[in-house]
């Protein structure tokens, strides 16, 4: 028996022009206790629809949803032992923050003394204590933030909801409390499930991500597999950036496969899956990508092309190249100090290499 | 380019005495009626004879009235406080009675999801575009119909069907400005559909309600015409009673009601303005 279960979860909305959008479409997961699971796909794809079902606030059209094998059906969201951070965290005007925070022990009618600990408690806990009699617009973001999360935390829910909690932030402010709320997630020991557009933030912070397209589960699994080894083109696309050359297998040598793609370009892979005749996709990550020197690279392993644009952006430079028939290949190359990095200047003719152990394949749809 | 420079200055000096003559426009009128209510003449207002307070004691029966023609033209002070009395009554009643009916119409019409929601809308709407006087008949012909003694409640009743299009209208415009995620914030929290209203939505909407409450109640004191049809022989309001005596002429006391009543409508405004302002 599962945690929290999402059992084939269906629910459809009809948009003012009279279309009918699939918010979610047959979506299943099996949340496990205290873990930090990220809900990730693009605007539309429907996580904050799951999250929003989840929390209460509306209603599966068909499916369940079973907390520790009880279902949630006709349970309202006052009733469900969720709570959420929203994404403009919703904290109420009126009242001080220390009345934010006790809003909801109040309403469980939770004695005076013990309320006014747990609110000092949970103000301590996201180091707000001096704040209580404050109001939630003389605060800061990231300030208001915390609020919003000590507010859900002090009652304790069995899994906390966070529906894009730190879009509203700056960069730094962001990261900084992408590792804050991951401590405490630790530290509190609650389940989170948290909604995210960016891959970025769900690689940092996440135990499992589960990533959503278009109302459909892509893949679940953990933040490094749903990297290494993606499950389809858009997962591989979606998560992080790929180089993606879609092909047949026309040879295999043990576990050395060659692969030719409609261009009649040859690629090596290795792979234990697969035979001779299979449409496959290669994944090729842009860190496992390198400009070979002279001379080097075996057979199939490397791409010709000619440099269209490297882009610097600190620590590495992300060089675009042209590598024929209309495609280009994003590789990462590590940044020299100025003046050795004349090989790759847009115009340059280069050659990429890889190692076929680093290919991910992903079965070709249909093949 | 002395042209250009020529107009640069003119604009700005027409736009001054626009907004001038508008003010004028506004409230000489206004001005005039202050004027005259301590104007001594009691005869021809236009001419000034003296200034005096003996209009304003009149009304507070603080003076006695001078001479039989006077006193012809003007009425006790038991008569005004009586009729005073009854419209405060009127709209006291009248404006909380719609507050509750509008406030909790526009709630519901702003949160829930229900058939025939846009023709509800439109309806309540309605009221407010028919003439006062087409809805003063149609409420007399009801009231006579349903077997009502013309009285205060046939007034209150007939003033509420109006108003609470009113309150709905203004409580409607603060509710769409209202954060609809505090309402769920407040369910995720645990608190059930009542207590949410009375710790989140109320508070938010406050400023909606007290001025939709000011509205009705400023309608309901100076409405004249739909209160004509339906107001019984006892159930005298303020603006009737002004209306009654000026079929005996324009006489000074008039005036220093109508001064009353300015002062007593800035007072309300002001107390409006200074609720909707405060800090949450």
């Amino acid at each position: 028996m599962g945690f929290l279960q999402i059992a084939s979860a269906h629910k459809a909305y009809h948009t003012p022009e009279g279309a009918q959008v699939r918010a979610l479409d047959d979506v299943t997961i099996d949340v496990r206790n205290n873990e930090f699971l990220t809900l990730l796909g693009p605007s539309g794809c429907g996580k904050t629809t799951l999250l929003k079902c989840i929390a209460g606030f509306e209603d599966l059209d068909g499916g369940d949803l079973l907390l520790e094998g009880r279902s949630l059906k006709g349970v309202p969201a006052h009733r469900r032992p969720f709570n959420t951070v929203f994404q403009n965290y919703a904290l109420f005007p009126h009242m001080t923050i220390a009345q934010n925070i006790g809003y909801g022990l109040d309403v469980a009618g939770v004695r005076k003394p013990e309320r006014d600990r747990r609110v000092g408690e949970a103000l301590e806990m996201v180091g707000l204590s001096g704040f209580d009699s404050r109001r939630p617009a003389q605060l800061s973001g990231g300030q208001q933030q915390r609020v919003a999360l000590a507010r859900s935390l002090v009652l304790k829910p069995r899994v906390l909801l966070l529906d894009e909690p730190l879009s509203a932030l700056d960069r730094k402010m962001r990261e900084t409390m992408q590792i804050e709320l991951k401590n405490l997630q630790h530290s509190v020991g609650i389940t989170f499930i948290f909604v995210t557009h960016d891959q970025e933030e769900a690689l940092a912070m996440s135990d499992r991500i589960a990533v959503l397209s278009n109302g459909r589960l892509q893949q679940i699994g953990r933040s490094t597999e749903v990297y290494d080894t993606p499950a389809n083109e858009f997962v591989a696309n979606f998560v992080g950036t790929s180089n993606l050359f879609t092909g047949r297998v026309t040879e295999r040598n043990d576990r050395l496969l060659t692969i030719e793609t409609a261009n009649g370009r040859r690629l090596a892979a290795r792979s234990d899956g697969f035979a001779v005749g299979d449409g496959v996709t290669l994944v090729l990550r842009p860190e496992h990508l390198r400009i070979a020197e002279p001379g080097e690279g075996g057979a199939g392993c490397t791409i010709e092309g000619t440099v269209k644009d490297a882009v610097f952006v600190g620590s590495i430079v992300h060089v675009h190249v042209d590598v024929g028939f209309g495609r280009t290949a994003i590789l990462h190359h590590r940044h020299e100090r100025a003046g050795a990095s004349a090989a790759v200047a847009p115009g340059a003719s280069v050659r990429i290499a890889y190692s076929p152990e680093s290919v991910h394949l992903i079965a070709a749809a249909g093949g | 380019m002395f042209r250009g420079f020529k107009t640069f200055r003119l604009w700005p000096t027409l736009f001054n005495a626009y907004g001038f003559l508008f003010l004028a426009f506004l409230y000489l009128p206004l001005g005039l009626i202050l004027l005259y209510s301590f104007n001594a003449n009691p005869i021809n207002m236009a001419v000034w004879t003296g200034f005096t307070l003996d209009w304003y004691a009149t009304i507070f029966g603080g003076a006695g009235v001078k001479g039989s023609f006077d006193a012809a033209f003007t009425e006790a002070p038991e008569r005004i406080f009586a009729v005073v009395k009854n419209s405060f009554l009127v709209a006291v009643s009248a404006a909380t009675i719609s507050t509750v009916i509008g406030t909790v119409t526009a709630i519901a019409l702003a949160r829930y999801r229900f058939v025939g929601k846009r023709f509800y809308q439109a309806l309540l709407i309605l009221p407010m575009l028919v003439p006062d006087i087409v809805l003063g008949i149609a409420l007399l012909v009801f009231f006579v119909g349903a077997g009502f003694q013309l009285s205060l409640l046939t007034i209150i009743i007939g003033h509420v069907t109006f108003l609470s299009s009113y309150v709905f209208v203004v409580v409607s415009t603060r509710l769409a400005g209202m954060d609809t995620t505090l309402e769920q914030a407040s369910a995720d929290l645990g608190a059930g559909p009542l207590t949410t209203f009375r710790r989140v939505t109320l508070p938010q909407i406050m400023p909606g309600v007290v001025g939709g409450f000011l509205l009705a109640f400023i309608i309901s004191l100076d409405d004249v015409v739909i209160t004509y049809f339906i107001a019984g022989v006892g159930s005298q309001t303020l603006p009737l009673f002004i209306l009654a005596m000026m079929r005996r002429g324009l006489r000074p006391q008039i005036t220093a009601l109508a001064v009353l009543i300015i002062l007593f409508s800035f007072v309300v405004a002001t107390v409006g303005l200074l609720l909707r302002n405060r800090k949450p």
